[in-house]
């Protein structure tokens, strides 16, 4: 059979790792098929190999059964490949119209009537609508994600490559861009997916491959293979259970956030009079869509940023007047959303990394014995592999990074746990040791508030789950308290 | 590209020994004399430490700043200021306790100098390089009004304050033969390594790191960043203060129009060489000062002076590349 894409025995290597060795990788012509593997598997530098973006060492690539080489990304989309990345490249500043079009105008004037007639049928055809004159900055991710697939549309891609693309969608969008998807590969177009949401491939996809450490490890037809036996093959062993969490909610209130309102980096009003109490013991889980003033909420309650009103008081000291450096001493700790400009120093050892945000603390009264102290038990909770603790923290991969940083949150005597994201760049076992050490963090009396994208996750792993839209915070109903559709409806403003 | 870097070098530096060869240029000559002018004899290895003294303190200032990612082009005019106040108490007051209170006022008012460029920089986000360059401006013609007026000494002729009375001025520490160490050097010595110490082992010197490296971060931290920044201008302002009245004390016995004669532009260029460990102020100062001293015996030659300033921008700019090369980009 021939197919629509088949890379043959592709190999690449970026200095010390063999990012991808000797991987073949097949699709068939009008049909979804899923690219699963964890961070650093090798699935990106894969479908960037495919897209152009990047030269593999070795191994061939055939498009409809005629070799090609790719030396940039213009030559695979003049093999009408196309691809839509994890950020994808909306420019909020234009028209939708001019985003659309943008990079394949077609000629040098631009003919707006035609082009709208155009894209007005490319959106119909679709079943999208789109305001082709209002600017794209007015779009939510779930627009930005349909307008990315018109682009590959308008430029008469076949095979569609995304990166991600639920990553930020609440279940309802999610649900309705595999719609889209599945219509699109009936009209023959091949559809390639990277994702590491198990769900979604069973739910949607119809083959599925497996990367693991650069090696491919299955191709299965979905129907033949259990969510279970995947997960495994993903993981490369067992995979660590998520016992459904329990709530150790005592009934003292620890956090209390009282009409809290907080500006946005624009100027808007990112969060809107929130009141939230968190109680000794709990893990709440702020679920929404990103961009709805989680980030902001993060920033009052951390001190980055000062609220225009509200108050917020944590064991009855009120933190909204108190420096940061108070906040921290009085019990919180942060994993924070961007790691490298918010996290880490990069050209500091992890020895001086272990010290930083928690310098003030008594553990580092004496900062050279206190950082060769806590540095290698910092490491060791979530197995960061690393060189030397002298090492640059840059020279870690970023899941390291990202097991030390959590590390760090949790090791001192933490009250007050913020996590934005904490799973972000973790394989599935280590997103499933982080989150037991916050709830074992949680048992011994502190509390904690986790943000994420990802309500599966916070479905797993969070004894509370409130949701964040518009700037507002909402408490499902205790009937529907974990219940996915109804949370994913308040996600969206439609509860 | 790695392997090309080796031997581009090795074919400009045929290209400019073939050129040289070409005209019959003496290149020995002229580094033999460096040499021997900086490091020939006790007197002249004095005059390098002399050279040398007001560049460490001042490379300390400069080095500071930088570390709190701020870039004191001021150190020259926080130096003017210093010396130009210090030099009055010291002279009004005389003695041990004047230098003392002079070497105070020359603190005092070379961290004011640099106040508004902190706060600026650190309330108002204005660029710390554009502000203290007019403070530098300011501080040359101030000083120069000053000294021309109410400064000017009752015996001076021109633009300049009293001598400093003799048995106040500071004596070297010790003189063996015609080796003079000067004790305004020792007190660079223990300024740079107490600086290595604070920055190293201080939760502040940490923090002042933490906002010079990644300002966000510092900020996650805990930092107050803009405390920080406005108290790293402080401190860079009072150190290049002290130099100047230090230099007052144990070199020019009084302050006249013309004082500043370059040292807190260089201090950058020292500050710079000694790239991530302070202790290294040591050594690019001592390079500075032996070139500026042995610049001046390249006059008998024929040759400017301002060779040695072309040396030193060389060796600036090659240790920058190297340096501050960006690591290629491995992730995925």
């Amino acid at each position: 059979m021939s197919f629509a894409v088949s890379m043959q025995n592709i190999s690449k290597r970026f200095g010390m790792v063999q990012a991808l060795d000797n991987v073949s990788f097949e699709v068939q012509a009008g049909t979804i098929h899923a690219l699963v593997g964890e961070n650093g598997a090798g699935k990106t530098t894969l479908i960037r190999a495919l897209y152009g973006a990047m030269m593999p060492d070795d191994g061939s690539i055939l498009i409809g059964g005629k070799t090609v080489k790719f030396r940039n990304s213009a030559d695979a989309i003049g093999h009408r490949i196309g691809m839509v990345s994890q950020h994808y490249g909306i420019i909020g500043e234009l028209t939708n119209l001019e985003n659309l079009v943008l990079g394949s105008e077609g000629s040098a004037i631009l003919n707006k009537v035609a082009m709208q007639a155009r894209a007005t049928e490319l959106a119909t055809s679709m079943g999208f609508e789109f305001d082709w004159d209002a600017e794209s900055s007015t779009l939510g991710p779930a627009g930005g994600q349909k307008l990315e697939i018109l682009k590959l549309l308008w430029r008469d891609s076949q095979i569609m490559i995304l990166d991600e693309p639920t990553a930020m969608l609440s279940p309802q969008d999610s649900e309705a861009l595999f719609v889209s998807l599945k219509q699109l590969a009936e009209k023959g177009a091949t559809v390639i997916v990277v994702t590491h949401r198990v769900a979604e491939v069973f739910q949607h996809c119809k083959r599925v491959t497996v990367l693991r450490g650069g090696i491919k490890i299955a191709d299965h037809n979905v129907d033949d293979v259990t969510p279970n036996q995947l997960a495994e093959e993903i993981v490369g062993g067992a995979v660590m259970e998520r016992p459904q969490p329990v709530s150790s909610s005592k009934s003292s209130v620890r956090l209390k956030i009282d009409q809290l309102s907080v500006r946005g980096e624009k100027g808007d009003m990112a969060v809107r009079n929130l009141n939230l109490e968190v109680k000794m013991g709990q893990l709440v889980g702020i679920a929404g869509v990103d961009g709805n003033g989680q980030r902001e909420l993060f920033h009052a309650l951390i001190g980055v940023t000062r609220p225009i009103s509200g108050t917020f008081s944590f064991d009855g000291s009120q933190w909204d007047s108190e420096s940061s450096r108070t906040r921290i001493t009085e019990g919180l700790r942060i994993i924070p959303e961007d790691r490298h400009e918010e996290g880490i120093i990069e050209d500091w050892s992890l020895l001086d990394s272990a010290a930083l945000g928690l310098q003030r603390l008594p553990a580092f009264k004496n900062l050279s014995k206190g950082t060769k102290k806590q540095a290698p038990s910092m490491a060791e909770m979530f197995d960061t592999k690393f060189g030397r603790l002298s090492d640059e923290i840059a020279s870690l991969s970023g899941g390291n990074q990202q097991r030390f940083v959590a590390g760090r949150a949790l090791s001192l005597d933490a009250q007050l746990i913020l996590a934005f994201q904490p799973a972000r760049g973790l394989d599935l076992n280590s997103t499933t040791k982080v989150y037991n050490e916050i709830r074992r963090v949680c048992q011994a009396g502190a509390c904690a508030i986790v943000v994420s994208f990802d309500l599966d996750e916070l479905l797993d792993f969070c004894d509370r789950i409130v949701v964040m839209a518009h700037g507002e915070l909402y408490e499902p109903q205790t009937e529907v308290a974990r219940d996915r559709a109804a949370i994913g409806r308040l996600m969206v403003g439609a509860g | 590209m790695k392997a090309k870097i080796p031997i581009l070098f090795a074919v400009s530096i045929a290209i400019i020994v073939l050129s040289l060869v070409l005209v019959k240029a003496n290149i020995v000559q002229p580094i033999a004399t460096i040499f021997t002018g900086s490091l020939g004899d006790a007197r002249r290895i004095s005059g390098t430490i002399k050279e040398m003294t007001p560049l460490l303190i001042l490379g300390s200032a400069v080095y500071l700043a930088l570390k709190a990612g701020l870039f004191n082009i001021g150190a020259e005019g926080q130096y003017t200021v210093g010396a130009c106040f210090g030099s009055l108490s010291m002279i009004a007051i005389g003695g041990g306790i004047g230098v003392a209170v002079g070497c105070f006022v020359g603190i005092i008012t070379g961290a004011l100098w640099a106040l508004p460029a902190g706060l600026i920089k650190a309330y108002r986000n204005g660029h710390e390089v554009i502000t203290t360059i007019m403070l530098n401006a300011i501080a040359l013609l101030m000083t120069k009004a000053l000294v021309a007026g109410p400064f000017k000494g009752p015996d001076q002729f021109t633009p300049s304050t009293s001598m400093m009375p003799v048995q106040s001025r500071l004596v070297p520490l010790f003189t063996i033969g015609n080796l003079e160490i000067p004790q305004s050097f020792v007190v660079g010595i223990v300024i740079v390594l107490l600086l290595a110490y604070w920055l190293k082992r201080n939760v502040s010197g940490f923090e002042l790191k933490a906002t010079g490296a990644n300002p966000t971060a510092a900020k996650f931290a805990g930092v107050n960043t803009k405390q920080v920044t406005v108290k790293a201008m402080l401190m860079s302002g009072g150190l290049s203060g002290l130099a100047g009245a230090l230099q007052v004390a144990q070199f020019e016995h009084r302050f006249y129009d013309g004082f500043a004669t370059g040292y807190g532009f260089d201090a950058l260029g020292v500050a710079l060489l000694s790239g991530s460990n302070p202790a290294y102020l040591i050594l690019s100062s001592f390079f500075f000062g032996a070139m500026n001293k042995g610049g001046t015996a390249l006059v008998i030659l024929g040759v400017d002076k301002g060779i040695t300033t072309v040396v030193l921008s060389i060796v600036i700019v090659m240790f920058a590349a190297i340096r501050y090369r960006k690591k290629e980009d491995i992730r995925e």
